[in-house]
């Protein structure tokens, strides 16, 4: 069996070999490559840094060392020895000694040094062969050793692949691995798994459940937390690691970046939640319309009544002033009887009170009838295409309907300029508009607290070159700096458990963006935040050509 | 027809019996002569009893909705002038309005004066 093969090992091509030497041509190296011909690559390296160096980025399968490199040559052959990589050392002092001397170092052979191309061609076959028969045999014992005899599929996997040891640390990870964890290879190897795969809920996570309890999971929901504070979601498949003999050796675990999916699908989510409240909202508001319908009509008819009742009794007071200076004793008896009534009545205030208690009623029927009105446009779903929509409209509606929820500690100001109609789908920029409301109003409770005091929303729009502007602006908490450039990240949050999800302002974002608009913030701490979304018109039908 | 010098004779239909009262209460002192169902049964059988001129009719009714009304008046008298009045407009998909004639949709809750004048303009259409 030719050890080097390239159908062997998964077709791996030629073995890789490190050549740590001053010269970069010693004598031997071309007869011995017309020996091994293709089979071999080698990676020449002028010292003993370099080479540690190369192996930390490419894969070594076998390392040729001059001793005479000198500096840190034995510390290579031991870092060799730990990273599996058997090192043949060419000793320019031949004698036994040393060559144990070698060996005990973790050298895996040591030949004296100008013994000829063909020794040191037929030792490094020799040492390549025994590394791969070790990896196989290693492989089959132990799935951890998949990982490196199958170096090459992983490192072009399109999958994060994670490995960890039994306590925890990082043992492997692949180019993917290293995007989504947001570090390099060797700054990640070594690490604790921990700080990427934390349990910020006390409930662990789910590398962790592999490694101590041997559980499995399969495309599973998971939150990578990096060190810069990013959240990343992730659809992770995880598995612990057992060798021959069932000790647990570490877990390994392969996942995706679904923050694009994720994205996609909450705002899906959403909307057919928003569909379906529009939904509840037009049949809750079409049962209200009944109601309203006989009441709002009644209430008209009572005042009509009411007036034509005063004209009445405009009269009779009239015919009371007559009728108590009148012959006849009967006629003034009644006359003074209805006096009295009408004096115990107060007849006049009660024409009066409710002339004016069925006006106050006639407007709270107005009112219900504008917040019924504004829940159907509201729910009102979107068409697939744009339509010409009057922003102001939909920015009033929208403050329409939360305002009641904040009027307690809000002030309203309104600033709206005429504005062309803007194409767009009114539905989505409703849901922007609700965002930056709720956004605002919260960050004004937090900075009134229990104080009594108020803060103010300004809502004001114009035009502005190539479209309109809508600005909201609060006097609210603001937002410390470091968070501005997080702000519209999806899942990040700064509200307390329960009060955000950490989407409105991303998918606030998502929809400015397919608008062709842009959403921006300017804020600051403890004075206010103004979010400013521009929408683009196209005029250029209105432009002379 | 509202024949020479006869009040028109106004069909009202709603299953709220509040609402029907509430449209006669509006329209006491306009000049129509009014009958009222609250069933698609009762309309249809005031229908056949009585010249209607003109159905003033809620959509959202149990059992038939009032297009569907107003397509079975239609079929037996073509020349009532129909209308539908309801809190749900936008429920009402506009070709099927179009394809049974109606002439016009009130909104619930109604202004007394939009209504007055609905229906003043739909009796023009019977002279």
């Amino acid at each position: 069996m030719d050890p080097m093969d390239p159908s062997e090992g998964g077709g791996r091509g030629a073995a890789r070999v490190a050549l740590v030497s001053a010269d970069p041509q010693p004598a031997w190296l071309a007869q011995a490559r017309a020996l091994w011909g293709e089979e071999i690559e080698i990676l020449h390296v002028g010292a003993a840094s370099d080479c540690q160096a190369l192996a930390r980025i490419t894969r070594l399968d076998a390392a040729i060392l001059d001793a005479r490199i000198g500096a840190g040559a034995q510390a290579l052959v031991a870092s060799l020895a730990a990273r599996a990589v058997p090192a043949l050392v060419l000793e320019p002092e031949p004698g036994d000694s040393a060559a144990l001397a070698w060996l005990r170092a973790g050298a895996a052979e040591c030949l004296a040094w100008g013994v000829g191309a063909e020794r040191i061609a037929v030792a490094l076959r020799r040492l390549l062969a025994r590394e791969r028969s070790r990896r196989e045999a290693l492989r089959r014992a132990s799935g951890s050793n998949v990982v490196r005899a199958q170096h090459d599929i992983i490192e072009q996997l399109n999958s994060a692949l994670l490995v960890v040891d039994a306590a925890g640390r990082i043992a492997y990870c692949n180019p993917p691995a290293e995007q989504i964890l947001g570090a390099t290879h060797e700054a990640l190897l070594g690490r604790s798994a921990w700080d990427w795969f934390g349990a910020p809920a006390g409930e662990e996570s789910l590398v962790a459940r592999s490694l101590r309890r041997g559980e499995r999971f399969k495309g599973a929901e998971a939150v990578i937390m990096r060190p810069d504070g990013r959240r990343v979601p992730v659809g992770m498949s995880c598995a612990p690691m057992e060798a021959a003999d069932g000790a647990r050796t570490g877990a390994v675990a392969v996942f995706q970046d679904l923050s694009d999916t994720k994205q996609l699908r909450t705002q899906l989510l959403q909307h057919e939640k928003l569909a379906s409240i529009g939904q509840l909202a037009a049949g809750v508001a079409h049962e209200i319309n009944n109601p309203m319908g006989f009441i709002h009509a009644n209430l008209f008819q009572i005042a009509e009544y009411v007036q034509d009742l005063r004209r009445v009794w405009g009269q009779v007071e009239a015919l009371l002033e007559a009728a108590r200076k009148a012959e006849a004793p009967e006629l003034r008896e009644a006359a003074e009887a209805l006096g009295a009534e009408a004096e115990a009545v107060d007849v006049a205030f009660v024409l009066g009170d409710l002339a004016k208690a069925v006006r106050e009623s006639q407007e709270g029927s107005e009112r219900i009838r504008h917040i019924v009105q504004d829940l159907r446009d509201f729910s009102h779903q979107d068409t697939a295409e744009r339509v010409l929509a009057d922003l102001n409209q939909c920015l009033d509606s929208t403050a329409n309907i939360v305002w009641p929820m904040m009027k307690h500690v809000v002030t309203l100001e309104k600033r709206y300029a005429d504005l062309p109609a803007v194409p767009c789908f009114p539905m989505q920029l409703k849901q922007v508009f609700m965002n930056l409301l709720v956004n605002a109003y919260q960050a004004i409770e937090e900075a009134v607290g229990q104080s009594g005091a108020t803060g103010t929303i300004a809502l004001e729009t114009r035009r502005s070159p190539g479209g309109v502007e809508v600005a909201v602006r609060d006097t609210g908490v603001g937002i410390p700096p470091e968070h501005r450039s997080r702000i519209f990240d999806p899942f990040f949050t700064t509200k307390k458990v329960g009060a955000g999800t950490g989407l409105g302002l991303s998918t606030s974002f998502g929809i400015v963006q397919r608008h062709g608009g842009r959403l921006a913030v300017e804020s600051e701490p403890g004075v206010g935040t103004c979010f400013r979304l521009f929408l683009p018109v196209d005029d250029v039908e209105d432009l002379p050509e | 027809m509202s024949a020479g010098g006869r009040a028109p004779l106004l069909l009202l239909v709603d299953d709220e019996p509040r609402i029907l009262s509430a449209l006669r209460r509006s329209l006491r002192r306009e000049p129509y002569e009014i009958l009222a169902a609250e069933t698609w049964g009762d309309a249809l059988r005031l229908c056949d009893a009585h010249p209607i001129d003109l159905v003033l009719s809620d959509h959202k009714m149990p059992g038939m909705t009032g297009l569907q009304l107003l397509e079975r008046i239609a079929a037996r008298r073509p020349q009532v002038i129909r209308m539908l009045i309801t809190g749900w407009t936008e429920a009402i998909p506009e070709d099927a309005m179009r394809a049974v004639g109606v002439r016009a949709v009130v909104s619930k809750p109604w202004e007394d004066a939009a209504l007055k004048e609905t229906l003043r303009l739909a009796c023009k259409a019977l002279r």
